[in-house]
This record gives C-alpha cells, structure tokens and sequence, in this order.
C-alpha cells in the first residue's frame, strides 16, 4: 500500500481510543485559565442521532459557570473569534472549512443592575456566522445577527410578566436555533456542561477513583457552559461533497474529517479607565482537538505554547511535544518500574512491560522498535515503506505506535491496527476491522468517519466506552468474533472515533494509557503466556473494569439538535447550600388613624365635642420651633391665642375653658415655624 | 482642623456659595443617617462586565474590623478571583502576575488621596514544568509568592516591607498536601500558619486561598429580587467556594493619623480614629500577544480595573451602563463624578420595588419593606419624593448637619432627592456624631433633636470607602448580643434595650463595631443594606414608617411597618462554615475533594 505522504503518515492505531486524561479542558494551562471567555473547554463531533445524514460539531467554552453567577452572567466575549476547523483532505493545506463566530453585547437596559427586567435584557448577545472553504483566505457571512438566549436565570427573569415572559427557557432556545444560507443549523448559547471528571479526586495526583475514603464527584455537575453547536449535512463535510449514501463501506476513507476549534484575540489589548480596546492581529489564544491531550499529556511548562500552534504544526513541532505522547507522564503512574505505587487508584493499570514475552511499552522501553525494519513489519503500516520512520521513529519511544498515532493522523484499517479476532496470536497479522478515521496530517485532531453509522442512544449494547466497547465486543461478542468479515459493531461511531456527548473519554484514555489499545490488536498483557488460549487475563479484566468513579453525565442529553442539555437556572436546588430559612409572617401596617396632618407639630384636641373644658395635646417635632396655638370660629375671626413661643422638640398639653364660648364649630390651627395644622372642634 | 484641597476645589466646582467657615463646619458634619449602607446583594462577586471576564483581577469584598482576639489592631481582608471551584484543577486559581494589587487607607481629609497605601504583586514558578500536575513530590507548580510595597505618602514613593512572601498552594486534597508522593505536611494549616509572615513595618501579613467569606442567595436576588425565595428554599450560592484574600493586621496606631494608640482614645467615638478603606486591582495599559509561543507582555501605566470599598456598591447600585467606569474610577474623584454616580443613591433602583407606587407589587420578596411615604405624616423618602429637602433652610434644621452652613448644601441638594440623606451619605462621608444622626432614644419625638450617639465614622471625602471607627470596642464573637446585622442590632438595642435606651448618654451598645462602621466577616450586609433602602436607618433616628401616627400619643413607634423591615431577611444570613479565631479569620479553603455537590 503507497500512499502519499502529506504532512503525515498512516499511522495507526490500535483499538481505540485515545489516551491521557482527565477533564478534557477546563482551565487547562496557566493563562488561558486567566482568559475564561476564551477557554475551550471541549469539542464533540458525532453522527446525529435523529437525522443519519447529519454530523453534529459541539465546541464548548468558558468552563465552570456557576448557574446562579450574576449579575453579569457569562457569555461568550466580544472580541474574540470562535472558530470550528475541519479537515477533510490531507492534500489541501489547512482547514477546508473554517467557522468563525463573533459576537456583541447590547444593553437594552442599562439602567438597571438585573439582567432581565420587563422584558428588556442586558448583556444580549447577538452573533455573526462566516465561513471559509479556501483555507481562511476568504469568509461569506452564513449567519447575521444570530441570537445567543439569555442565561437561565430564574423563572421570575424567564417566565414571568416581569421578566421575559416566555413559556419556558427551551422556548428560547427553539427560538435561537437558525439555518445558515448555507444551510447548516446553528445554536450558540449556554448549555449544562455535558463533560464529567472527578477534578478533585483525579487533580490529587491521580486518585480517581478515590482511595482516600471520600466520595467521588463530577466535579463539573450542575456547571453550565457556553455551546458552539452545528448541524452540517454529511454531504458538506464530505470531502467530495458526496453524501454518506455514496459511502463504499461503513470505512470508507472518504468520509474521515478532522475537527478542532480555537479562540483567538487580537494581539494588543489597551485598558483605560473603565474601557478597554483591542488592535492588530489576531493571535490564537485557546486550542482544544482531542479531549485531554492539553489538560494531562502536554506537561505545564509547554501547556501555553501548544496552545498558541495548530494542528497544522504539530509535525513540525515533533522534536517539542511528541516525547509527551511516546511515553507519557502519566504511564510513569501504570508502572511499577516508576511511580506506580505512589498512584494507587491506578493500580489495576499496569502497562505490557512483557506482551507476549517480547515487547516493553514502558516509559523507559522500545515497544515495537525491535521490529523495525524486520520482515515481521513488511506490508504492515510499520513499514518503512510506510510509516515506519513515524511510527517507529527511535528506540525509547514506546508508545509511537498507540498513543502518539491516535492523537495525531488517526486510526487506518491496516494491519497492525485492526482487532486481534482473526489474528491467531500474531498482532501483525490481519484481524477484524473496526475503524478507520486516518487523515494522516500529522496533528491533534477528533478525527471521525462520518461513514460510520449511528449507535441508537436506547441500543442496550450502547456505551459510554465507545470505540472501546466495539472492540471488546469484536474480541468477545460471538455475534461479531467468529469472522474477520467488517461489520457494524455498536460503538464503532464513539470516541476516539469522533467524539459523542456520552463518550467517557477520561476513563477511555485512562485505559489507552494502561495499554489496552496495544492489547485489543494483540499485544496482550503481561500475564498472557504466548500461545495460551485465553488471552483474557485477570490484567486484562482489571484494566477493562478500570473506572474513575464518575461514568456519566450528571445529567440527560436531548434526543434533537442542540442535543446539548438545557442549562442549569441559577435557582436550581442543585447549586448553592440550602438554608432552612422560615419567612415570619408579613404583618399589615398598624392602624394609625390620621391621614393628614403637618411636619414639624402634630396635635390632638378632646374632648370633642367639647362642653366647659377642653384639652390639645401636641408634639412639636423640631427643637426651637416657633409656636403657635390659636383658635378661630367658623367665621375666620381670631378667638383665642394660647400658645405664641418658641418650643423645644417634645410633647405639650394645653388646657384651656370653652364655657364661655358659644355653641358651633371652631378651628384649631396649630402652627410651627411655617407649618400648620388645623383641628375642628364643636362646643355643645 | 484642615481640610483637603481637593475638596475644596470639588466643592468650587460645585458652585456651593459657603464661606470657608461654612465649609469647614460642613465638613465636620456631613451626613448620614445612622448607620447603613445601602444597596446590595452578592458583594462584589462579577459585578461588571469588564471585570467579569478577568476573574484574577476581581475584587470581591473589603472588610475591616478591630482585631477580637487583640483590640489593639485592625484588620483589613481584600478578596480577589470570585467562585474559585476548590475541584478546579489542574491550574487552580492563584493571583494574577502582572496585577497590581492594593489596599487603600484614608484617614485624614487634609491629604488629598491615600494615607497609606499597601501594594502587592505576584510572581508565579513552576517547580517542575515536566508535570502536569500542581503538586508532585515536593514540588509546586504556579508557586506563588509575592512582595509587598508600602507607602505613606499618597503613593510617591513606595518601600518594599515583604520580600518573598509565599502563597500557600491550593488545598488540592490529602495526597498532594500530606502523602509523601506530595507535600508531606501534616495538614493544610499548616501551611497557613508557616505562610503569615511579619512585615519589616510590624504589620502581620497573610496572602492565599480561603473560603470566601462571604454568603448570599445569589440566585434567588439575581432572579429579579426574589430574597427571601417565595417558592423554594433560599440557598447560599457561595457555599464550598475559594476566594483569594490578602489579610493586613496592622496596630491602630500606625493606621491612626497622628499615630495615637487606641489607648488614647477620648471616647469610643473619636473622630480622631476614624479610617476609609478601599481595595483595587491595577494591569498595565498595554498587553501584548506574542504571535507565536504563546506568551505575551505587558506594558504602560497601570490601569485601574477593579475597586471596592462599600459591599454591593457596584453590584447592586450603580446600573449596568456605568458599572466599568465605576471600576476605572477612585473614591477620591466621586465627589467630581456625583452629577453622574449621585442619583444612583439618591434614588436607588432597589426602592422601586420597596416601593407600591413604582413596581413594588413585582417583587413580592421585598413585601416586608415600605419605604416611608409620609413619615410623621410629612416626609417621602420613596423615589421621586423630597424626602427631607421641605425643611432645607428652615429653622428645623437649625444647628443639625442639614443646616445651610453646616452639610445641608450637600445632604438636601435638592428636591426629589429624596435618599441624599441617609443612603448618600453612609456610601460617602460616612455618619458623624450629629443631629438627627443620632438614635431616636431621647428624641421624644423630634427627629431632629439630640439623641443617643451610636456611630461615628465621618471621614468627609465624599468618596466611596468602608469606613471604621477604630476607637470602638470590638464585640466578643461568643457575646450573646453579637449580632450579623451590625450597627442595625446596636440601633434596636439602644432603642429597645432598657440597658441602653433608659438614657441619652453615649455607651458601647454591642455591634457598634459591625457593619456600616467597618466591617466584620459576620456581617450580613445584605439584609443591612436591603433594609437601609426599606428606610430603617431613617426610622432608627426618628423618621418613622407611615403606620405610625405621631398624633397618637399612645402609640409605639415600633409599628408593624418597622416589625416587617427588622424581620426582613434574605433567607441566608451567614456563612457556609466558621471563622478561624485569630489572624488571618478567614476559614480554610475547601478542599478539592471534600466537594461533593457544589
């Protein structure tokens, strides 16, 4: 087999998945964790589920919102650009397709500190959709003024005449998903995070599941972030642009693309007071392909610079990153020759430093080295005549031919790396095949065939393992093991083949890491005795049984596009401590009597009506007020004057005689400084 | 007494006609009522919408309280990086390099600007950059430590009195603080304590995580306003998260302006010790991304992007549209902005919804507060109304700090002003020892006569700072009187308690040293501030709620209405743990695998 030699290579492969990891990419190297807007968290491409004809592009960011984190809930920044990359030819340079999405904030309210207040919203984000086919050398705008809803904050913000006034929050959602004029769906907006990791058991040097006598716990559960989702007819992914009915097999090779995304700033940001302004070029900021790779395989002094490169350099950057992929940091934790006792959560992990009596993939090892160039390669993609230089670059560069291909050029279906059903003991030999999503440019990409069919979500053989799963049911499944025929195995669509939103990929690159890849295409653990019939060995279950702790989702996912989950509001029970506050009862207003009466001196007059004596009782409110207490009859004229002097602030009682006052109605006016008060009184 | 220059002028420019008699009494006595603040709900966690996409530089909360374990020092604790998750590896949050951190103190109104200025900046090493891990056999990636300037004349020249100041890692669990394979300590506290260190200026210093002391039913109140929630139970939406605070404890007589000890104090409210302070957080003008590499540098002048002093100023007064340059702005330049930021506190948006006339019937959570519409059957304190500005130039407010020649240009600037003052005043001048800034015990009725003296923090800058009495007694934690609400609970008790409301005499009524007067962890400013809007501050010197008929002579003035606003909670009313008893109080940070469902 000749291929032509892109950037890359064949490569190859094992069974499936991937390596190092753990939660993907939430705040994974030193200053994007300080850019949250700009922080890609995680990437997704997978065949949809209700439309067969359609792959789905899911690019997460800005990790660990908090549903209840306002005022100025999170949503994607102005001046970045949002760009989703795909491959689909390693004959062309670049992307074929490029997305960019940019997005601006409007105050429709900036009265107000809510986010949400009749009807108006703060913060509303709208966004921008262009597109590139040459490259980047030129973008049409798809979408105009896309609508990114509002946070979820509360069914008052939402639901109530106060607030939105819309039904639900999914209406909204509904609402904001819109058909580009090239006819892909779109939806940007927040989302419950579908990833799941024990962060803080596996962040404590690796104790995931935990052995400490805590608890595991997804310590991304009841976090939302902000969701880039696409929904793109095969045919436009296609490298032909042929739709996936034209697919020669369930393999076909034409149907492979590599996705990745990123986020870039301009290059020079200038604060002033209160206000801030970018200019100049735009620099890449945040990189995410394969989940994980910049989170637990890219060590911390190299974590920025990965960052800032392409895929598309990653080959010209071998001599940097590539040592992190033949013998990664966290295999020194699988192996007892190094740090292996000091991780024991890992403990059922333990890397083939003696598969079949013969080959070391120890971080100190040669793996397949031995091999190279021997006849025992020929015609494989361990060829030199292949891609043996890659693949078998140096010795001490064990894993060469697992985990640095899986993350690099993706998985041909070549021998050696097809399943080791069929292979009657030697991993060279040809097996069952069971992927092939090879785009051998040499860089960190989710690499999925889109010929692949779709696993139904309510298959009972559907997994969270994915690609793994296929695999163990290609070696144990008798529907599948007694023939190297292709077939369709359920899980052949999951991760590393692309990536579905339930594919628990920190398990499954834990387990690559353990070298269960090398053992699914024959390359059994150390306890298989060459020529045994089993090759199940108890290392073999522990390492397939292997789990974090953390397996699913802390939540469902939708069965239709944005098949994103609707994010947690800021009132969910799940969020915050729950105080068991008990509201005392409103109490209405004391009775007070008196409507109307003036500052500065109030009173009172009894009894009334009055006979030969009456009494006025006043509070003066202001010290060294000027007093006055005068009474007129009904015809205005002045009869008595009682009070006529300044008063300190306090209460006065004045009896005074009315016997010799004639029956009718009189006018007290109680005056202090400029202000009055006037009472009736009836002498009887 | 001298007063500041620049005050001077701002009051020029205001165009006040005062002699300088005037001026200089009117600033003896600005304002305010009793002693509240105003606004709020969740502190300062994300309150602009610059600062929330530069969580490093955030500024969260500022706190100061006289030291209960030593009541000759003060303490002051800035918080910075909101909602730190204790699980959020592998780069946990940490100070920011290239951030200017500060602490701002004023603490005379002669000098213009800051008496003191603490300036911290951090630098951050990995100790072995081949891991992706922070902490592996011994060594610590994103080590941070720091150094701390100090200076004392308004920022002219600083003197460097910490030099390598170490951070203490995250508390990432057990095996990478106490395993071998980690940092083999016997426990996180450990690293606290070995992390204090004393400044060469005798001031104790503390920088790292902790929990955020702060709590809050973010949720519920961002939800527009529902606190206490009417349909579920409130919840604290900052339990079991991480904040990044820089703990100062400092001797009152390096913070006093003349130097003085505590022990010389002629009462326990001399005006002699009384601080503002503020906190900031400063990038230089310029960041640049280099193109490749991944790296950037940063130059210019610093930039100020981040600011506090009062809680919840920024988070829940100033509106949306003004909130960054609210961040880009000093405390000492509020005075020239108050034609922009003034009404923001002279009609707060959180009294329309305390409010039947405007939209209070839209948030039934705030149905326990009813600002006062005719208060002694008179005065209107709602939005739009006159609040006291009837009685400008009378001869009620002879004498008082409202009078003409006193404050009375600034407190009753004109009318439908109706907050200028008690809202106003507690965020900018803090509240002096004056008529009717006195507690209605005494009064016999009359606001504006003399009553019972409860605060005194008047450092009339007119400038946005927290504000603390040093001289006043700290209130033991374990006193059955300690109270969250503060100045508010020192006010029901000195007009309720026959201990203190039997006379007229200045006395130490606990929680006299909480919140408005500094600011203690415990202090539940949100309920304080939400009731101050509903008016309690004003019923607490006399202007009573509308149920009250000053006519009725029979009748308390403890009416239901004011029942209703004491009783008014949001439904969280203190922290999610403890406080540590000694320097630097703040708890332990949560640890990364203790967190099971935040």
């Amino acid at each position: 087999m000749k291929r032509k030699i892109y950037a890359g290579l064949l490569m190859m492969l094992m069974a499936v998945n991937t390596f190092p990891s753990f939660a993907s990419s939430h705040r994974e190297a030193p200053l994007i964790a300080d850019d949250p807007l700009a922080d890609n968290t995680d990437v997704y491409a997978f065949r949809s589920p209700s439309d067969p004809n359609k792959v789905i592009l899911i690019a997460n960011y800005i990790p660990f919102q908090l549903p209840q984190g306002g005022p100025n809930y999170y949503s994607f920044g102005e001046n970045i650009r949002y760009e989703i990359h795909v491959d689909n030819n390693t004959a062309t340079p670049g992307d074929d397709i490029t997305y960019r999405f940019t997005f601006r904030k409007v105050n429709e309210d900036p009265t107000t500190f809510f986010n949400i207040r009749l009807g108006k919203q703060n913060l509303k984000t709208t966004y921008t959709l262009e597109r590139s086919v040459n490259g980047g050398a030129s973008f049409i705008t798809i979408v105009s003024n896309g609508v990114v809803p509002p946070p979820n904050i509360g069914p008052r913000s939402i639901s109530s005449p106060v607030g939105l006034n819309v039904p639900d929050y999914n209406t909204l959602i509904n609402n904001s998903i819109s058909t580009a004029s090239t006819g892909e769906r779109v939806f940007c907006g927040t989302a419950d995070d579908p990833f799941f990791v024990d962060l803080g058991g596996i962040f404590d040097l690796g104790d995931a599941p935990r052995t400490t006598g805590t608890q595991p716990a997804d310590g991304l559960k009841t976090k939302n972030v902000s969701t880039i989702a696409l929904e793109v007819d095969i045919a436009t992914l296609s490298k032909n642009n042929t739709p996936v009915s034209a697919a020669t097999s369930i393999l076909d090779p034409n149907y492979v693309i590599g996705v990745w995304a990123s986020a870039s700033r301009q290059q020079i940001r200038t604060l002033s007071a209160g206000n801030q302004a970018y200019s100049g070029p735009w620099v890449q900021v945040s990189r995410l392909g394969m989940p994980l790779t910049n989170e637990a395989v890219i060590p911390i002094g190299k974590k920025d610079l990965w960052n800032s490169s392409t895929p598309y350099q990653d080959l010209a950057n071998l001599s940097t990153f590539g040592t992190f992929f033949y013998k990664p940091e966290l295999a020194l934790y699988m192996d007892n020759t190094f740090f292996g006792s000091a991780v024991p959560a890992l403990t059922p992990l333990r890397i083939q430093r003696n598969s079949l009596q013969s080959f070391g993939f120890g971080n100190d090892q040669n793996g397949l080295y031995p091999l190279k160039g021997t006849p025992a390669v020929a015609g494989t993609a361990l060829d030199e005549s292949q891609y043996g230089s890659l693949l078998l670059p140096a010795p001490n560069s064990p894993r060469s031919v697992d985990l640095w291909p899986i993350f690099h050029t993706g998985v041909p279906n070549a021998r050696p790396y097809q399943l080791a059903t069929g292979k009657n003991g030697n991993p060279l030999a040809a097996g069952k095949p069971f992927i092939n999503n090879f785009l051998p440019n040499g860089g960190d990409m989710l690499r999925l065939n889109m010929a692949v069919p779709v696993t139904s979500r309510t298959d009972p053989k559907f997994s969270s393992e994915g690609l793994l799963q296929a695999a163990v049911l290609g070696l144990t499944d008798p529907t599948y093991n007694t023939t190297t025929a292709l077939q369709f195995i359920p899980n052949m669509d999951g991760f590393p083949n692309g990536r579905r939103l339930e594919d628990d990929v920190t398990r499954i690159e834990l387990q690559a890491v353990g070298g269960i890849v090398l053992a699914a295409i024959g390359l059994w653990y150390d306890d298989y005795v060459a020529g045994s019939p089993n090759p199940v060995t108890p290392k073999l279950l522990a390492t397939l049984n292997y789990n974090t702790g953390i397996n699913n989702n802390d939540t469902t996912f939708k069965t239709s596009f944005p098949f994103v989950q609707t994010p947690w509001p800021g009132t969910t029970d799940k969020a915050g401590q729950e105080n068991n506050y008990v509201k005392p009862a409103i109490l209405a207003p004391s009775s007070s009597g008196l409507g109307l009466a003036f500052p500065g001196v109030v009173g009172i007059t009894y009894p009334n009506p009055a006979a030969s004596v009456n009494t006025i009782k006043y509070r003066v409110l202001f010290d060294a007020s000027d007093v006055s207490v005068i009474v007129f009859n009904s015809a205005g004229q002045r009869v008595r004057v009682l009070v006529s002097q300044t008063q300190a602030a306090g209460v006065y009682t004045v009896n005074w005689n009315t016997a010799g006052l004639q029956r009718g109605v009189y006018f007290i006016k109680i005056v202090s400084n400029a202000q009055e008060q006037t009472l009736k009184l009836v002498k009887e | 007494m001298k007063f500041n220059e620049i005050i001077f002028q701002k009051i020029n420019n205001m165009k006040q006609k005062v002699t300088l008699r005037k001026l200089l009494k009117y600033f003896i006595m600005t304002v305010s009522c009793m002693g509240l603040s105003v606004v709020f709900m969740s502190s300062s966690h994300r309150e602009a919408p610059l600062i929330a996409n530069d969580p490093v530089a955030d500024n969260t909360d500022v706190y100061a309280f006289r030291s209960p374990d030593q009541p000759d020092k003060i303490n002051i604790i800035c918080n910075y990086i909101p909602f730190e998750l204790p699980q959020g590896g592998p780069n946990y949050n940490t100070f920011g390099e290239n951030v200017r951190y500060e602490v701002h103190i004023d603490n005379n109104v002669s000098t213009p600007g800051d008496d003191i200025t603490y300036r911290f900046t951090f630098s951050r090493t990995n100790q072995d950059p081949t891991t992706f891990f922070n902490i592996r056999l011994g060594m610590r990636n994103l080590y941070t430590t720091y150094t701390c300037q100090r200076s004392t004349d308004g920022g002219n020249t600083f003197t460097t009195i910490v030099t390598n100041g170490v951070v203490p890692p995250p508390n990432i669990g057990p095996r990478s603080i106490s395993s071998a394979v980690g940092l083999n300590v016997p426990d996180y506290n450990t690293l606290i304590t070995n992390s204090i260190v004393t400044a060469t200026t005798g001031e104790k210093v503390f920088c790292g995580p902790a929990d955020d002391p702060f709590f809050v039913d973010l949720g519920g109140i961002f939800d527009l306003g529902d606190a206490p929630r009417q349909t579920m139970k409130s919840r604290d939406g900052l339990a079991k998260y991480n904040v990044h605070a820089i703990c100062l404890q400092i001797d009152i007589a390096t913070l006093q302006k003349n130097h003085k000890p505590v022990s010389q104090a002629s009462t326990i409210l001399d005006p002699d010790y009384v601080i503002g302070v503020w906190a900031s957080a400063s990038r230089p003008s310029t960041k640049t991304l280099n193109t490749t590499g991944g790296t950037f540098s940063e130059s210019g002048n610093y930039i100020q992007v981040s600011r506090l002093g009062m809680p919840l100023t920024n988070e829940a007064v100033i509106p949306l549209g003004k909130k960054d340059q609210w961040n880009g702005t000093t405390p000492y330049q509020d005075l020239a902005n108050i034609s922009t930021f003034g009404n923001f506190f002279y009609n707060p948006e959180l009294a329309l919804y305390m409010d039947d006339s405007k939209f209070g019937g839209a948030v039934p959570a705030f149905k326990g507060l009813r600002i006062q519409s005719h208060s002694l059957q008179a005065f209107d304190f709602r939005n739009g109304g006159d609040g006291l500005y009837s009685l400008k130039g009378s001869p009620a407010v002879r004498g008082t700090a409202l009078d003409e020649a006193v404050a009375g240009g600034l407190l009753l600037p004109g009318p439908g002003q109706p907050r200028s003052v008690d809202l106003w005043p507690i965020f900018h001048t803090g509240v002096p020892n004056l008529i009717p800034y006195q507690l209605a015990t005494g009064k016999n009725g009359g606001p504006l006569t003399a009553g019972k003296p409860f605060i005194n923090n008047f450092l009339p800058n007119g400038g946005d700072m927290l504000r603390l009495n040093m001289a006043v007694p700290p209130t033991p934690r374990n006193d059955p009187n300690f109270s969250s609400l503060g100045l508010i609970q020192a006010a029901v008790l000195g007009l309720t308690n026959p201990a203190y409301n039997t006379n007229s005499g200045l006395q130490f009524i606990p929680n006299m040293d909480g919140f408005p007067n500094g600011r203690r962890l415990e202090d539940d400013v949100t309920r304080i501030e939400l009731q101050a809007v509903g008016g309690v501050v004003l019923a607490a010197i006399g202007l009573f709620y509308d149920d009250y008929n000053p006519t009725n002579f029979l009748q308390s003035p403890v009416t239901n209405q004011l029942i209703n606003t004491i009783q008014y909670s949001t439904g969280v009313e203190k922290n999610d743990t403890t406080f540590k008893t000694a320097f630097p109080y703040v708890q332990t940070p949560w640890r990364g695998t203790d967190i099971k469902n935040q």
